[in-house]
């Protein structure tokens, strides 16, 4: 009972215990921040990673893999499916405007059934808005002008159908969507925004070429891509020139600026993946004599190859998105029973069951290098904070050491009438959970406050200062995290008491420990 | 045995048997490489109701026997003959740690020269401070109106009760030894350890002190043992022994 009475007279008539209870507000509020923010980014990232893959892919590189409708159509039909999407994706040399060559992603696409799977189309950037981002206060995204709005609602329609008229003859051809920081041509604003440039080319005799384009109005760039055979090996490059319909951006940078999307069927006769007649070469020996008709010049010749079958179209991958709600492996698993019944459909005509059951991947699988080393870092703050942090245990060890010497007298007192070793302890003990009960519960406040308001302390520092820490043009979200996840803010409070608790409990000791007349006789 | 009364000029009643029984006391302690001994095999008797001075100079031990009485400090075991501190029927050497804080809470009161009292408690807490500790938690919960009440009365008859809420550096320092004679008191402890009360004060506040304190043994029957230098207080007291060297004489 005594201890209640003089922990709570210690703790209010004395500095000492203010400044201990400052320490630990700060590092309660400080680690719960660091790891709100490192926790929203990382899940931010999670989610643009799941942006453009669904939930589970089925892969099947290279080749691919043929009778893909049958397998959307088998997946579609589950219940805990919501839909299938086919795609193939590879690597390729894009040319752009300013004829600079670069390595890039390609992905085939099938727009519609692609958008359903990923939410593709909301990924699309050159579209008309109604409100200004969050950090555009003064307004400035073209997408808000109301005079631009007819022309991105066409741009918007472009890059859904993956489709745009030719400027010259207005003839509606498929085109490609391209990654927002692939050409390097879109001026990203301090706002979050982008300001769409023009080209530049760069000529031979020193000079420039302007070129009044925009890339999703009149842009165009060349791919050049390695078809492949049947058996995976490359036949020789092929070359094709690709309007470019719309811009996106996934939220992650590496995808944005290293990533196209074509139209599936572009894709597929480029690496000669669509449906092909299945031919095979006339032998000699058979019928020497045998003849053909050219079935477009009409030209009659010898009978070189004969048609015996249909190669049907293949695609690389198919992704899979399960219900709402469903748990992600539950998904995988069902994926893995449709595909070994759609390989027993398909005996020798498909990858079988067995060997594809490893090519059955997640979302987080593919993600996996970009989520680990995302929460590595994560990891790496926390653990330099909480060092960092861990200073409070000496410092709460270091005030109370102080207190409890300057109190000595005061605990031959208590001893003197009475008071047990274990109580002594316990005076110490509890004004230690005191101080760190007071000190946690104004810092997880402190830490929810600035983590909820975050953004507008950020805008009120870069007003009022000049600050700019979270920089849109360096960092890829417009806005810092600013969720608290609440099983954090719990795990970050009782830390905080026991830091105080630990702190305390070598003073604590020592106090109870103390002899009880070295202790009424200290000056 | 019969149990013979007797009773003093200083108007207490003094029972024949003795409430406490110190034989062969030695105490040694050690500063740094240095052991100085204090006291050599103390004998000593304490009748209850009885009022016994120890008289001696400085460094004699006076202090250090207040504390062996008190089950502060235990006596060095290693003698010719075993050193027993016996209150009561109670062998306080023998006793554990607990039992010792527990004999202090509830038999001993303790009144120190420089007060010692708890600062940051207002005077009427560092009087009920002794019913906490006694009673602990919930026993304090069951008792606290008791206490609080005996604190007060204790405070009123010592002249403080407009000093209850006041903190111990607003009071003179006449007043701060009374309320430490409350705190004492507070738990009705049988024997009362007084070491040198009045030193710290003037003639005057000093005897008024005194006064408080016999006034208050004669009407609870306590049993005092004061260490004081002062030979016209000790000259009040029942029993004056000399602790010269370590060592008692009967004055």
């Amino acid at each position: 009972m005594y201890q209640a009475l003089l922990t709570k007279k210690y703790l209010t008539r004395k500095v000492m215990p203010m400044l201990a209870m400052a320490a630990v507000m700060l590092s309660v509020a400080t680690i719960l921040i660091t790891w709100s923010v490192m926790g929203g980014f990382l899940k931010t990232l999670i989610a643009s990673g799941k942006t453009l893959v669904g939930d589970v892919a089925i892969v099947w590189p290279n080749v691919g893999f043929a009778y893909y409708d049958d397998l959307i159509e088998r997946l579609e039909a589950d219940e805990l499916i919501d839909s299938a999407s086919p795609t193939i994706e590879t690597f390729g040399l894009i040319k752009l405007p300013d004829d600079r060559v670069e390595l890039i992603s390609i992905k085939g696409i099938e727009p519609r059934s692609y958008s359903e799977v990923t939410g593709f189309a909301d990924t699309l950037w050159w579209k008309p808005i109604d409100e200004p981002t969050s950090k555009d206060h003064e307004g400035e995204d073209i997408r808000l002008a109301p005079e631009n709005a007819e022309l991105f609602a066409q741009v918007l329609s472009n890059g859904i159908s993956m489709t745009r008229p030719d400027p010259i003859t207005g003839v509606v051809e498929p085109a490609g969507v391209l990654g927002i920081e692939v050409t390097g041509l879109n001026d990203r604003k301090i706002w979050g925004g982008y300001y769409p440039g023009t080209p530049v080319r760069a000529q031979p005799d020193g000079g420039v070429e302007f070129l009044n384009q925009r890339m999703f109005l009149q842009g165009q760039v060349g791919l050049t891509i390695l078809a492949l055979d049947s058996s995976g090996r490359p036949i020789d490059p092929v070359t094709r020139t690709i309007p470019i319909a719309n811009e996106f951006q996934s939220g992650l940078y590496e995808v944005d600026q290293g990533t196209i999307f074509v139209p599936l069927d572009v894709i597929q006769r480029m690496l000669r993946l669509d449906e092909a007649a299945k031919v095979e070469l006339v032998r000699d020996d058979e019928n020497p004599f045998a003849i053909e008709v050219n079935p477009v010049t009409g030209e009659i010749g010898p009978k070189m190859k004969e048609i015996i079958g249909v190669d049907p179209a293949r695609v690389t991958t198919v992704l899979v998105r399960g219900v709402d709600g469903a748990e992600l492996e539950a998904v995988r698993q069902r994926v893995r029973e449709i595909y070994a019944q759609f390989a027993d459909a398909h005996p020798g005509q498909v990858p079988d069951a067995v060997n594809m059951r490893h090519q059955i991947k997640t979302w987080e699988d593919l993600n996996r290098t970009m989520i680990s080393a995302v929460k590595k870092e994560t990891g790496l703050v926390l653990f330099i904070f909480g060092i960092v942090s861990f200073t409070t245990v000496f410092l709460v060890l270091a005030i109370f050491w102080s207190m409890a010497t300057e109190k000595t007298k005061d605990i031959g007192v208590l001893r003197a009438l009475g008071a047990s070793t274990p109580g002594i302890a316990w005076l110490w003990i509890r004004y230690g959970a005191s101080i760190g009960i007071v000190g946690s519960v104004t810092g997880t406040a402190v830490g929810y406050w600035v983590v909820l308001n975050i953004n507008a302390i950020h805008d009120w520092m870069g007003r009022t200062f000049g600050l700019v820490i979270w920089d849109p043009r360096q960092y890829y979200f417009v806005e810092i995290p600013s969720a608290v996840d609440p099983s954090k803010a719990v795990i970050v409070f009782v830390v905080g008491i026991l830091t105080c608790v630990l702190g305390a409990a070598i003073p604590a000791v020592h106090s109870a420990r103390m002899d009880p007349v070295k202790a009424l006789r200290f000056e | 045995m019969g149990i013979q009364m007797q009773e003093r000029e200083t108007g207490s009643v003094v029972r024949s048997e003795p409430i406490l029984s110190v034989r062969a006391v030695h105490k040694t302690y050690t500063l740094g490489r240095v052991k100085v001994p204090v006291l050599h095999g103390v004998d000593l008797d304490v009748k209850q109701g009885e009022w016994v001075t120890i008289l001696g100079a400085s460094g004699s031990g006076k202090s250090t026997l207040l504390h062996l009485i008190g089950g502060l400090d235990r006596p060095d075991k290693k003698t010719e003959r075993s050193a027993s501190v016996q209150f009561r029927d109670r062998e306080l050497t023998q006793e554990s740690k607990r039992a010792l804080d527990r004999y202090r809470a509830d038999d001993i009161g303790f009144v120190f020269q420089f007060y010692h009292l708890l600062p940051e408690l207002s005077v009427l807490e560092n009087v009920t401070v002794g019913g906490m500790i006694k009673y602990g938690r919930l026993g304090y919960r069951a008792h606290r109106k008791q206490i609080v009440d005996r604190a007060s009365g204790l405070l009123d008859r010592f002249g403080l009760s407009h000093r209850l809420k006041h903190r111990p550096a607003e009071l003179s320092g006449g007043e701060r030894q009374r309320v430490a004679i409350a705190r004492a008191l507070i738990n009705e402890p049988s024997l009362l350890l007084a070491d040198e009360p009045t030193g710290n004060l003037d003639l005057k506040t000093g005897e008024s002190i005194l006064d408080a304190i016999i006034e208050h043994r004669r009407d609870a029957g306590l049993t005092l043992v004061m260490v004081t230098h002062d030979e016209r207080i000790a000259a009040k007291s029942d029993r004056v022994i000399r602790l010269i060297d370590g060592r008692v004489e009967e004055a």
